[in-house]
Parts: C-alpha cells; structure tokens; sequence
C-alpha cells in the first residue's frame, strides 16, 4: 500500500505582481522518487522553497507525514524530517568536509548549552564517536575519505554537490528535497552522482528532485511533474510525458 | 592588568564574531555595563551626603561584584538580542548594534541620575585592599595575579564552547545561515547563545577592569574601542580561541598602549589621532592581505581509527 509523505495543495506564491507558483497540487508518495521538471522561470525552486518553509506562501496548504507544516519555519520543517539540498551549493566553508557532516545531524546532546558545559562533556561524546562513524561511513561510500579534514571551502563544485548530498543524508531524511543535484558539473561526476542517487532509491528513500536532464529524470524518477509558469501542466511517468504534445511545447518555448 | 582584561573581553567578542558571525559593534557597551555594575556594587547605598547619584548600589564583598557584572554584561545582551536579532541579517544587525552603542554612550553621559552623568563615578573601593593590607605596587601585583586567574576561567569556559558540538553548530550558522536552518539548527537560538555568552564574558571583563580602576566614566567607554577589539580579533586570527589572544597582545597593548612612548609630534592629540587611524589601516591591511589572522582558525581533526601499518598484509596472518 503506498502512502502519501507530501502533499501540496493549491500552493501558491506571488512575488509583486508575479504569480511565481499559481496553484499547485501533488503529491508525494511513500518510497517513490518524484521529479519535478519544466523550463526556466517555471517556478520549481520557488515551490521547493515554499514545500521547505524557506519562502511563505501566499496561499494553500502543504502536508507533510501527516502533519500540515504551511508556512512553518525551515527549521520546524527540517526537524519533521523534510531535508532540502540547495541548487547553489550551500557547504559550511570553514568547516572541515567532516564537520559539515557531523553538524547535519539532528539532536546532538553536545549542541545545547549545558552538557557542553559539563567537565569533559561525556554526556555527548559517545553520540559525537558514533557520529564522526557515520560520517566516514559516508564519505567513504561517495569516495571523499581522503578530503576528510579539507576545508569545504576548498572543495571543487563538483565535490561540494556530493556535500550538499552527503549532509542531508546525514540529517536522516524522511524525504530529501533535491535542487538540481547534478547542476554545474562535469558529465562524469553528473554520472556518478547519478548512481548515488540510484543507490539511494534502492535503499527506500523518497525524494523529490527538480532536474533538467530529461534522460536522468527517466532513469531515476517513478513519476514526473511538470510545471510551466507556476502551474503544474501535467504528470505521469516520463514515458506517457514523452508523447504529450504541450509538455514538448512547453520545453520548446522555455 | 590591561592584557588580561582585553584578552577576556576579546574572547567574548571571538565567540560573538569569531565563532557565531554576529558583527557586535555595540560590545564596549557590555563591557561598560558590567564596569558600571562592579562599580555600585562595592561603593555602597547612595546615602544623602554622597556627591555621586546612581542606583542600586551596594557593598556586597568581593567576588559578588565581577560575577554580577557578568549576569548583568549577560542580561543585557538578551535584551538587545531579542530587539536587534530576532528578525534581522547580518549587515542590519551590526548597524543595530552600532546605534545601541551610541545610545548607550549618550543615554549614560545625559541621565545624571542614572550613572552620575559624564562625571562616572570614582572612589570605588578596591577589592580586599583592606583586608590584605599590601603596598600600592603589591596590591597592583595581586590584582594582575587575580586578572590571570579570571582569564583562566574565561579560557576554559569559552574552549568548552568553541571545542564542543554547540561551538560547531554555530560556526555553521556563520558560513551559511539558510543552510544550517534547512538542516534544523535553530539559528536565532544559536546565535542568541553566543551572543548572551559574549556578553557574560564583556561584563566581567568589564567589573574586573573597574574594580582596579577605581572609577568609571561614559567618556572612556565609547563606541571606537570595539573596534580595537574587532582587529585585535582579526590580527590574532578570527575563530581562534588562543589566536585572538595573541590579537589582544599585538593590538590594544603592543599597538596602543606603545605609542605612548613615542616623542610628542605634532599638536597635543595628534598622536591619538594617528592611533585610531593606524588601527583601522591595520584591520584594513589584516583583512586585505591576511584575512586568517596570525594563528589562523584551527582545523578541527578527529582521531582516526589505527591504519593498518602499509606491510600489513606481507605479514603471516595470525589464526584467530
């Protein structure tokens, strides 16, 4: 039985005069991964936005795991297990590729005043070893081991991309909300990048990714949205999209 | 005397904008604040006779004074935090707290009945002098030996913040706000605790600085001397807890208080006026050229599990 994990409803955002989402609805269901397409200025990033609490809508309602979390903070948000990654990459640069994860995680004792206050703070460091576990754990999967202690200020585009990936994971999402994950690297690293994320739809993950390259967008996703100019102008998989003449229109124009 | 005062208050400033990216230009005012408290906690109750006006004064012995300069250095700062912090980014925030300072300053210089006016207060009683009895240069010995102990404290205090996970969270909301949010870190929360804690540390700063001193005025705690503070952070290394020491060594006490031996050039003032320039030439310069200061912000590693030694695998394996 599949179960819906987001559900937007009539979601919209004016920005002045520009209705930049105009009434959108869909949904998410449990386990899929979802993408969301269309042309330049279509409104994808700002939904996102708006799903993450970062913008406030200007109307309509967004449910998450049950929860209606509309217009709630992007940290009340992220707390109920909604991650978001950033389309420009958004890495802590003057913290080490390491620390950029363990600070991703959600809940550490040692990040509240008092038991790091404590003499010795052993009421955090175990939660902090199995932690600085994981993480290696991580890196070593998206093959970062060596640039471990590496300011992520330091790091190449592409290697900030498998950053921005690496941390949302680390705040163990329910649902991972994905801004152009692959934009702005070389072919190659789009490649693997590609294959992180098949591995991650195998473990079960639900996502939501806004993606460009239609070809990436068939393999990865179970179901596609399209937007045009704030408005969802159809879905289905990308097969049935495929021969659907306003979806090439709106391609086309974009 | 001087050094350990600087070095706590530069501490407080480096956990504020070193660690948690808050631009506190209103920070002397914490300083003075915590001064202020020390001092009418030991002149005593105003009584009709005295020349000077403030409130709530008491003579409470001698620790009491310093810690509560702390609570009120802290008190203060959630108030102005919540005011300037709740809503606003950073550039706005340091303009915030800009204005506060000047505020402060002429609040403090105009309300007589306040803080005694542009006057201050003086004759504030040094602490256990009576009871220690030593000779002037003695007692000024213990006092630096009394400074070195509350710098301790300061130290350990704030390495307990900046070397733990809570340090970590906020250094992430100084490089990305809108990230560490999208990850769930409450970012006012973070920076309101960092700010608070800044301000502890500038309050007491600020009672043991008085308490030595003796006296205290509006005039001697204004707005430009956070800026000394903020390259002290910059030339020591920002972030870095024994860095901006060194800060606090090169640039108040090296760079300030050393030109007071240089010959007189110039009209009366003019000296004083170059000092001001040449700090805010070598925050420029710092900032230009050597933006990691001088003891650079250091990376925090993790000890790694043990690596298998290379000839490892040359060697019989062991039936276990």
């Amino acid at each position: 039985m599949t179960q819906r994990l987001l559900e937007v409803r009539e979601l919209a955002r004016n920005f002045g005069g520009v209705r930049a989402v105009d009434g959108v609805n869909f949904d998410v269901e449990a386990g899929t991964v979802t993408g969301l397409i269309g042309p330049n200025g279509a409104g994808k990033t700002t939904a996102l936005g708006v799903i993450a609490g970062a913008i406030k809508p200007s109307a309509g309602a967004v449910v998450f795991d049950g929860r209606d979390v509309t217009a709630k903070t992007p940290m009340a948000v992220a707390r109920l297990g909604l991650i978001r990654t950033f389309q420009i990459s958004s890495e802590f640069a003057r913290l080490t590729l390491l620390e950029n994860l363990l600070v991703a995680a959600p809940d550490h004792p040692g990040e509240s005043l008092v038991p790091s206050l404590l003499l010795g703070g052993r009421a955090w460091k175990t939660r902090e070893r199995e932690l600085v576990e994981r993480g290696r754990e991580l890196l070593a999967r998206f093959e970062l081991e060596s640039k471990e202690d590496e300011y992520a200020g330091n790091l190449s585009g592409g290697q900030k991309r498998l950053l921005e990936i690496m941390r949302a994971l680390m705040a163990q999402p329910k649902l991972l909300l994905l801004d152009e994950p692959m934009a702005g690297v070389n072919p190659t690293l789009g490649r693997k990048i590609e294959g992180h994320l098949h591995e991650l739809r195998e473990s079960g993950l639900t996502m939501l990714m806004i993606e460009h390259e239609l070809g990436v967008v068939e393999r990865l996703c179970d179901r596609v949205i399209v937007m045009a100019q704030g408005k969802v102008i159809s879905e289905g998989t990308m097969e049935s999209l495929r021969k659907n003449q306003e979806v090439l229109d709106a391609y086309l124009v974009g | 005397m001087y050094l350990g005062v600087d070095i706590m208050a530069v501490w407080g400033l480096n956990l504020q904008f070193g660690v948690a990216g808050i631009s506190n230009f209103a920070y002397i005012v914490f300083q003075a604040a915590g001064a202020y408290t020390a001092a009418v906690l030991t002149l005593g109750p105003e009584h009709a006779t005295s020349f000077q006006q403030y409130i709530g004064g008491a003579d409470l012995p001698f620790p009491l004074p310093i810690l509560a300069a702390g609570v009120v250095g802290g008190l203060l700062s959630v108030l102005v935090g919540l005011i300037g912090m709740r809503r606003l980014r950073t550039d706005y925030q340091a303009m915030v707290m800009l204005v506060v300072s000047l505020t402060a300053t002429y609040i403090a210089s105009n309300a007589t009945g306040l803080v005694n006016g542009p006057a201050g207060l003086s004759l504030i009683p040094k602490p256990l002098q009576g009871t220690l009895n030593l000779s002037l240069l003695r007692y000024q010995w213990f006092y630096v030996g009394l400074t070195a102990v509350c710098c301790v404290i300061v130290y350990f205090f704030v390495r307990r913040v900046t070397g733990s996970p809570l340090g970590r969270a906020m250094r992430a909301v100084r490089d990305n706000d809108d990230a560490a949010a999208a990850l769930g870190k409450n970012i006012f929360g973070l920076r309101m605790t960092a700010f608070v804690l800044g301000g502890v540390i500038a309050g007491v700063s600020g009672g043991v600085f008085a308490e030595f001193l003796g006296a205290w005025s509006p005039g001697a705690w204004l707005y430009p001397e956070t800026f000394v503070f903020f390259t002290a952070i910059l030339v020591g290394g920002m972030g870095n807890d024994l860095g901006v020491a060194v800060g606090a060594l090169l640039v108040p006490i090296g760079f300030l208080e050393s030109t007071r031996f240089l010959p007189n050039i110039g009209y009366p003032g003019f000296a004083d006026a170059l000092e001001w320039i040449a700090v805010g030439v070598l925050a420029l310069v710092f900032l230009w050229f050597w933006p990691r200061g001088v003891v650079p912000e250091r990376r925090r590693r993790f000890q790694k599990p043990q690596a298998p030694s290379p000839d490892a695998d040359l060697q019989p394996e062991l039936p276990s």
